[in-house]
């Protein structure tokens, strides 16, 4: 669905029910480059057991008009401005990567409305390689090759996916690449910059659950664990096999995971 | 790793998890018609579409999938369906985006069953079509209509051999917000990502080159992921909530794969034509392959033209490779690892010498395929192109002395030696 926040148009996917904000809330928040398609396996899972799901795309990525907001801080505010434009209430935050930075300064900055945080594959910080902001600046196309080239474990790097017939690789190279060029050395500017996310954890007052990949290399287990020993009493598990694309690449683990804490955390009703 | 892996070891490799149980090396061949759910929440959550997963072979399969996963892998597409024949991959892409009303822009040049299903049978259900020569790029713009929702063209043209210029008829398709849908099956993803220059899809029959040996039927639709089919309100089917799926909006959950999941959701449960896992493992085994058989069919097609061009019981050749070839040039820029392995030419004295030569050659089978590993030979206009009209003959380059040659991968040697005898008795009608 569309509607307008900070005067731009804006688009979230709602897992394929209309959006009821009466209902206990899962909002979703996508990485650098990425979109609300990330998400699917995940959204549609809660949005069928009687929750909002609600999936945007941020500023400047796919469906959303650009430009892409400069910092984690403004990506916070305009989070914040989308849950008040749609009155989504009782949320259980779910975040990947980029999104976890959002996620932390969004709890610990308007978290009136949440009831629960999933952090998966992140750390409280994201510092960036510097060849990579430049090539996102001056070679998109290599940037996105890196990303992905990072991104995946060895099951996205031979095209596996877990929806039949669909390679989870190609799939999130056509999204990254149908993005304005310019936005992902924008998103990587923003992650490097970022440096509250030990303060941030440190105001959550909610249920957090933290999620981490063992094969990830691009928020490796060492930053993810430093997360965890910021955060106020974390639920933590570690998916060994899977790569950094976590939610693609081990979706029924993850789902189980969220489906576990989020049932638990923020009911809704005749949840199974 | 840290970079993509490139077409050989995808070739081998691309969609397969190893067998978690026994180890096995090769897919597994999982003849299974159904698959038991854990519990009644993972059934409904595969029925419902929120989470991946196998119900019933007729719609998923997971030797199947290992082989769309691995030809989405090497077309460099975001997914593929895989059907029960290349004629059924080219219905099943059609009508999940067309319907009553809607229109198609295609290329004269085509296999014969693609011409007579948009030339007779579509047309039954509302669905028309305009035929443009594949060489006359303006031509396709010029046929757009208002109610066009298809450009539909072979790459390399059945049996005349015209290349369309892919970008430019791309650019033709992107500029109406239509897409351009290649049957690729005469060139492979190894000589030629369409992708690349703009294509949207891709329909393979893998009955030919992909599998390469002549063992089994089937086809395969790619999604290339590159189709905004948000931008405008052409295309219901993936735009528009879906009933049969709770009103779940494919473009909108699913993005640069909404395309090949409504063949999925659609085509593979109402229509229902599926790949069986035998046939699927059958063309794996051929893929595994590719890109060795595809070096070996065009370096004995160029050793081939190099022959015919210079026999002198030979009229004419037809190869996109030959500089006297029309669309030699776009041979060069879309095909620089060779431009096919189908030869067309003419035996001296007409359609009786064509007959002649083919019933008399030893080694190339006379049969209604092409891309075998062994090669193969036929007269188009009695057999493959026999039903359709004379114009349209005229117009897909077909004459009455033609015959149309599939190079296999024998030694050159001999498929020479075993054309001189059917030289030899074409002889007297020169």
């Amino acid at each position: 669905m569309y509607f307008e926040v900070q005067g731009r148009q804006a688009f979230a996917t709602t897992g394929g029910k209309p959006f009821d904000h009466a209902k206990p809330a899962v909002l979703f928040l996508h990485g650098s480059g990425l979109d609300h398609t990330f998400w699917g396996l995940h959204s549609r899972f809660f949005a069928f057991r009687n929750y909002a799901a609600l999936v945007p795309d941020l500023p400047g990525h796919t469906n959303s008009a650009g430009p892409a907001l400069e910092s984690i801080e403004a990506m916070a505010d305009w989070l914040n401005d989308v849950v008040e434009a749609l009155d989504v209430r009782n949320i259980s935050l779910v975040a990947h990567s980029m999104g976890c930075l959002t996620a932390l300064e969004f709890a610990s900055r308007h978290g009136e409305r949440l009831r629960s945080v999933s952090f998966i594959a992140s750390g409280l910080a994201t510092p960036v390689n510097k060849a990579l902001i430049e090539a996102a600046e001056n070679d998109p196309e290599a940037a996105i090759a890196m990303m992905l080239g990072w991104g995946f474990g060895p099951a996205g790097h031979m095209h596996q996916g877990p929806i039949p017939g669909n390679s989870m690789l190609a799939g999130g190279r056509k999204v990254m690449r149908g993005n304005v060029p310019t936005e992902l050395a924008t998103d990587l500017r923003a992650c490097d910059a970022y440096e509250n996310g030990k303060q941030a954890a440190a105001a959550i007052s909610v249920p957090v659950q933290v999620i981490l990949a063992g094969k990830d290399r691009m928020a490796p287990r060492k930053a993810g664990l430093e997360l965890v020993e910021h955060l106020p009493d974390p639920e933590v598990t570690i998916i060994e096999e899977s790569g950094h694309m976590v939610p693609q690449e081990a979706p029924d683990r993850c789902r189980k995971l969220l489906r576990d804490f989020i049932f638990r955390e923020n009911p809704a009703a005749a949840s199974t | 790793m840290s970079r993509f892996l490139n077409f050989d070891t995808l070739s081998l490799h691309a969609g397969q998890t190893v067998d978690p149980v026994y180890g096995a090396r090769a897919a597994p061949i999982y003849q299974t018609t159904s698959y038991v759910f854990p519990d009644t929440d993972t059934a409904s959550s595969i029925f419902n579409l929120e989470r991946g997963g196998h119900a019933y072979s007729r719609i998923t399969n997971p030797t199947v999938g290992v082989l769309e996963q691995r030809i989405a892998a090497l077309e460099g597409g975001s997914a593929a369906v895989c059907t029960a024949s290349g004629m059924a991959a080219t219905f099943c892409a059609i009508t999940a985006i067309l319907g009553q009303g809607d229109h198609i822009v295609a290329s004269t040049q085509m296999y014969g069953g693609n011409i007579s299903l948009m030339k007779n049978t579509l047309p039954r259900f509302g669905i028309t079509t305009t035929f443009v020569d594949p060489t006359d790029t303006d031509g396709f713009a010029q046929a757009i209509q208002d109610n066009t929702k298809l450009i539909y063209g072979e790459l390399i043209g059945n049996p005349g051999l015209d290349i369309l210029d892919l970008e430019a008829i791309a650019k033709i398709g992107a500029d109406n917000h239509v897409p351009l849908m290649v049957d690729a099956t005469f060139n492979t993803p190894y000589l030629c990502r369409c992708f690349d220059y703009g294509a949207n899809m891709t329909i393979h029959s893998m009955t030919k080159w992909m599998g390469g040996h002549g063992v089994a039927i089937g086809g395969v639709v790619v999604d290339g992921g590159n189709f905004d089919w948000g931008t405008t309100d052409k295309y219901p089917t993936i735009t528009e909530p879906y009933a049969p799926f709770q009103g779940i909006n494919l473009w909108e959950e699913f993005g640069p794969s909404a395309f090949a999941t409504r063949i999925r959701a659609e085509a593979m449960r109402d229509f229902g034509a599926s790949m069986s896992p035998m046939t699927a493992f059958l063309l794996l085994q051929g893929i595994e392959t590719l890109s060795l058989r595809m070096d070996r069919h065009m370096s004995n097609t160029m050793q081939l033209l190099d022959y015919l061009s210079n026999h002198d019981q030979v009229s004419w050749v037809n190869h996109p490779s030959l500089p006297s070839h029309s669309s030699h040039e776009l041979a060069k820029k879309y095909l620089p690892k060779g431009a096919g392995a189908i030869i067309s030419f003419g035996v001296q004295g007409g359609r009786e010498a064509g007959k002649a030569f083919i019933e008399n050659v030893e080694l190339a089978s006379h049969l209604a395929n092409v891309g075998d590993a062994k090669t193969l030979i036929i007269h188009p206009a009695t057999t493959t192109h026999s039903r359709i009209d004379a114009d349209a003959l005229v117009a897909a380059g077909i004459t009455e002395d033609m015959v149309r040659l599939s190079v296999g991968l024998e030694d050159v040697a001999d498929i020479k030696a075993d054309f001189e005898i059917g030289f030899r008795a074409a002889k007297q009608f020169a």
